[in-house]
């Protein structure tokens, strides 16, 4: 479809389906929305990437906030995880945006997709469950307190636990909060890892605490684009709306619906916008 | 009765929830009412919706030069205008979690917790430095 003779409001209206239908898949599949809003906004719409990109740091602060509250009330998310590794990853964002919209476009794209299919790779290789293990705190970890307790109705359990290998985490959310900014990924794919495998949080605490934790990186990356004039409420608004519409309506899916189609869809759309945005980057497919 | 370093920690995530809850919800609906006034074109938009398409989708530099629009802060004194109303309401997602931050530190420093307390203040103040556009360069 050609942009320049598409009435304006065509676009406004696709782009909240699209979120809406990123909404739903990101829930049943486990990934923060702004790894899939990116790419595929930025592919396969004829907006610039910066402005997608500032949108989809937005996206992902939207759906983080909207769901915190829940999160924090259910003991899903520990002030005490999100406190000082947000903070590293948000002074990271922050850089990272500002390298990102220092770059021509056509290195960001093709950094974009050889990301997006790195990440798209990482989850087809990710362990489909992680298990909790109880470990002892490191030195830091333990000076920062990061342990909690929560309550698992699923199981039935309490469940006490702590991390480890503080430092390595730090640099991890340093790292993450980098890429985050740079490319306006929410990068909830990587946060969950990092909290799970790496610093051994319960699965559950690290999926609410990645959430959080976005928020507040988010929160950071987002003031460079709102400054540098890289975001279009025409594409921020409705985006947000229909993801919030969509996540709802995947959270009532996410019993019903199985997890490993859902997985597999993930991970062809992402190696799809992945290689369309490493081909455009590289002026193969324009 | 004393409560337990848990029930202690649970106290400030509730109060952090409550707040983010609130302040998001408003946003939110500031957002959206702000959205359906431009879109509806009840205001005048600094760049109107239907020329948008002959500039959205060049790089931002190019696209402020165009259509003289303005960056830092300098969108504030547009905020009159449909379009820059709308970023200033979608800014304010952008401030929530500052506030979270604010309202929890006094409760973090009066339980004794310095370290979380110093971390959440020097978080509070990141935010508030990517928010003032100091470093981000716009013009």
């Amino acid at each position: 479809m050609e942009a320049a003779t598409t009435p304006w409001w065509i676009w406004p209206i696709a782009l909240f389906a699209v979120s809406f239908a990123i909404g739903i898949v990101a829930v049943l599949a486990g990934v923060g929305g702004g790894v899939l809003f990116v790419p595929i906004v930025g592919s396969f719409f004829p907006f610039h990437l910066d402005f997608v990109r500032g949108a989809g740091l937005l996206f992902a602060l939207a759906g983080t906030l909207a769901a915190g509250p829940l999160l924090l009330r259910g003991g899903l998310a520990s002030l005490r995880l999100i406190i000082p590794l947000a903070l590293a990853g948000s002074i990271t964002s922050f850089a990272g945006a500002l390298v990102g919209l220092s770059m021509s476009a056509a290195v960001i794209q093709t950094s974009l997709g050889v990301t997006v299919i790195a990440i798209a790779l990482l989850i087809w290789h990710s362990k489909e469950a992680y298990g909790a293990s109880i470990v002892e705190s490191d030195a830091l970890g333990a000076a920062l307190r990061m342990r909690g307790r929560y309550d698992d109705p699923a199981e039935g359990v309490r469940i006490d636990w702590r991390t480890h290998r503080t430092i390595a985490g730090f640099a991890s959310f340093g790292a993450i909060g980098f890429l985050g900014g740079m490319f306006g990924l929410g990068a909830g794919f990587a946060n969950v890892p990092a909290l799970n495998l790496l610093m051994a949080a319960p699965l559950k605490v690290a999926i609410g605490s990645s959430g959080m934790i976005i928020s507040v990186i988010n929160s950071s990356a987002a003031w460079v684009y709102i400054h540098r004039g890289a975001v279009l409420p025409l594409l921020v608004v409705p985006a947000i709306l229909g993801v919030m519409l969509g996540s709802r309506i995947g959270a009532q899916l996410l019993s019903s619906t199985p997890a490993t189609t859902v997985r597999r869809l993930v991970i062809a759309v992402l190696l799809l916008a992945g290689v369309r945005a490493l081909l455009r980057g590289l002026g193969l497919w324009n | 009765m004393e409560l337990t370093p848990e029930e202690r920690d649970l106290q400030v995530e509730q109060l952090y929830a409550r707040w983010l809850d609130a302040a998001t919800r408003i946003a939110f609906a500031i957002s959206a009412a702000a959205f359906l006034a431009y879109a509806a074109g009840l205001l005048p938009a600094h760049v109107p919706p239907d020329l948008l398409p002959q500039v959205w989708g060049l790089p931002v530099d190019e696209f402020l030069r165009r259509t003289g629009s303005p960056s830092g802060w300098g969108w504030l004194a547009l905020a009159g205008h449909a379009d820059y109303l709308n970023l200033a309401c979608v800014a304010l997602l952008a401030l929530v979690t500052a506030l979270c931050y604010l309202r929890i530190l006094p409760a973090l420093a009066g339980r004794g917790e310095r370290l979380q307390a110093a971390m959440a203040a020097l978080q509070v103040l990141v935010l508030l430095a990517a928010a003032s556009g100091f470093f981000a360069g716009g013009r």
